[in-house]
């Protein structure tokens, strides 16, 4: 077996807990059904494109991107945990070296990503089947999405690991970010009608490009500014990727 | 703590102890030997293969157990055992077989369902310590690995390392406690400063640098004034605790013992209790490296 796919094994394994799968399915799970539903008193519809989405349906479609990020936690928590508890350097006295260590947490965050956004689309199908408009790039849309956003976030967190020594600091700063991004962002609510500031926030937010993308592929509004989203997405990730890397590269034993 | 002019062969199938004081390089040394990091000059050949140009090819062959905790928090015993064996490419028969035998070997049976977090720090360094033996390997690196280990456990630790030793396995050994060294060794070396200052076996280094032998002699309460007696007897060390015991350290110390006991036979004084104290590893590892620190070197 290839050391690499070891090494996913391994992170799947020590990753893929009770408190973990619960935070991945639970959390969201009241979010689509329970803000869905009470926020639908006070959101009747959203504005989509040409077309317009009840809320459930709406907020289902962005839980799909907000657990794609949120499963990538796992990739700074799989760094920080191995630096903590000494099994980065016990990693690299084994048969392994720096670059099956990265790939390693890049394809378990694909992995879980992949998963996680499976999981939602299925659960929250219910709720946005009315709006579903399939067509040949629903699928690899919401793949893209979930393949660079594990990439661009999971990088995001790798960085975060990297650079903080105590685990309040990596708690509170990781919190924090990824409290930004979730909130930030069109997952919960559409960028129109908001404040000007707020909507020019949404889009500094990687989260709101995944989730257009996301969007675009389950109700069919692909258009020219979701290309340039996802060629954002594309080169967000790269970059980030690129920093992540060098960091774990340079990282001291 | 910088390392220089680190000369070192090891022989296959033997347990090469490596001592120092606290930041001597040892560890700095381990972590170049098992290429954590690269020298900035010199060469590293391990089990063959150049350690520089070939890292992985290195690693591949040796375990390493690491002076700080390594482990997996949310795994248990068994669990973590297992995934360890895995990851080393171990065949899954094979791995659950080696799970079982140590388990017994390193007395976890009891503990086997328990999260590694929920270990006390011995308990986890044993489970460090045995997780290494789930992969075949030529060249074992044991930094420390007796630390926060009770006497039991730790004799255990290293009888199962001499069981492995027999079998073919060589091991690079370092440690604070000098009997255990003492115990296991067949060769030892002594870093200080980042210098190797002795090389051989326990029993050479004795000879090298033990000349002097401490005898212990008790004799009963009596009136007569025994340091008085030995007066004159030089060259050597007498110390005389609450008149009863009398301890020589010398370098000629069986010459010493002559005249001190044609003297106590003369007043007729009886011996309770003699006793000659063997040279120990720590008594040798002080000396070379207080000699090492007098010299500058």
């Amino acid at each position: 077996m290839h050391p690499v796919i070891r090494l996913v094994n391994r992170n799947l394994t020590i990753s893929l807990n009770k408190g973990f799968l619960i935070w991945q399915v639970i959390f969201p799970l009241i979010y689509i059904f329970v803000a869905g539903f009470a926020y639908t008193a006070l959101i009747h519809s959203v504005p989509f494109g040409n077309k317009s989405l009840d809320y459930p349906a709406f907020i289902a479609s962005g839980m799909i991107g907000f657990n794609i990020m949120n499963s990538t936690l796992i990739s700074g928590i799989i760094i920080w945990n191995d630096r903590r508890h000494g099994m980065f350097e016990q990693i690299l006295v084994g048969p392994f070296t720096r670059a099956h260590y990265i790939l390693s947490n890049i394809y378990t965050i694909g992995i879980v990503g992949l998963i996680s956004a499976a999981l939602i689309t299925a659960v929250g199908y219910p709720l946005f089947f009315k709006s579903v408009e399939f067509n040949f790039y629903t699928i690899p849309l919401v793949v893209f999405a979930s393949v660079t956003g594990s990439i661009l976030f999971g990088s995001i967190a790798s960085i975060i690991s990297t650079r903080l020594q105590s685990s309040e600091g990596f708690n509170v700063v990781i919190n924090t970010v990824f409290l930004f991004f979730a909130f930030v962002s069109t997952a919960f609510y559409p960028a129109e009608g908001t404040p000007e500031p707020l909507s020019t926030a949404f889009y500094l937010n990687p989260l709101t490009y995944l989730v257009d993308v996301v969007r675009a592929g389950i109700f069919g509004n692909f258009s020219t500014f979701v290309g340039i989203e996802m060629i954002v997405l594309i080169a967000l990730a790269l970059i980030l990727f690129t920093i992540a890397t060098k960091l774990l590269s340079k990282l001291e034993l | 703590m910088a390392v220089d002019g680190i000369d070192l062969s090891v022989n296959s199938g033997r347990i090469f102890g490596f001592l120092g004081p606290n930041g001597a390089g040892k560890t700095t040394t381990i972590k170049l030997l098992t290429t954590l990091i690269a020298p900035t000059s010199g060469t590293i050949n391990i089990l063959g293969i150049d350690a520089i140009r070939q890292p992985l090819d290195v690693r591949k062959k040796i375990g390493v157990v690491l002076q700080q905790p390594s482990y997996e928090p949310t795994l248990g015993v068994e669990k973590s055992l297992e995934k360890y064996g895995m990851m080393w490419n171990v065949e899954r028969k094979t791995r659950k077989d080696r799970v079982e035998e140590l388990l017994s070997a390193f007395d976890l049976q009891e503990i086997r369902n328990m999260k590694n977090d929920d270990l006390s720090i011995g308990q986890r360094r044993r489970v460090q310590v045995a997780r290494e033996f789930m992969h075949d390997m030529d060249l074992l690196f044991l930094d420390e690995p007796t630390v926060g280990l009770d006497p039991s456990a730790r004799r255990g630790l290293l009888d199962f390392v001499k069981k492995k030793v027999k079998e073919g396995l060589t091991i690079f050994f370092t440690t604070h406690i000098l009997n255990e060294a003492e115990y296991l060794c067949d060769e030892v070396a002594i870093i200080n400063k980042g210098k190797i200052i002795a090389v051989d076996t326990p029993d050479e280094l004795k000879n090298k640098f033990g000349r002097e032998k401490t005898i212990k002699i008790r004799i009963p309460e009596t009136k007569k004034d025994v340091s008085g007696l030995l007066v004159g007897i030089k060259d050597y060390e007498i110390d005389l605790n609450s008149g009863t015991n009398i301890t020589i350290r010398s370098n000629d110390s069986e010459e010493v013992l002559l005249k001190i006991l044609q003297i106590l036979n003369v007043n007729n004084i009886p011996i309770e209790d003699l006793s000659v104290m063997p040279t120990t590893l720590e008594e040798i590892f002080l000396t070379v490296v207080n000699n090492s620190n007098a010299s500058g070197n």
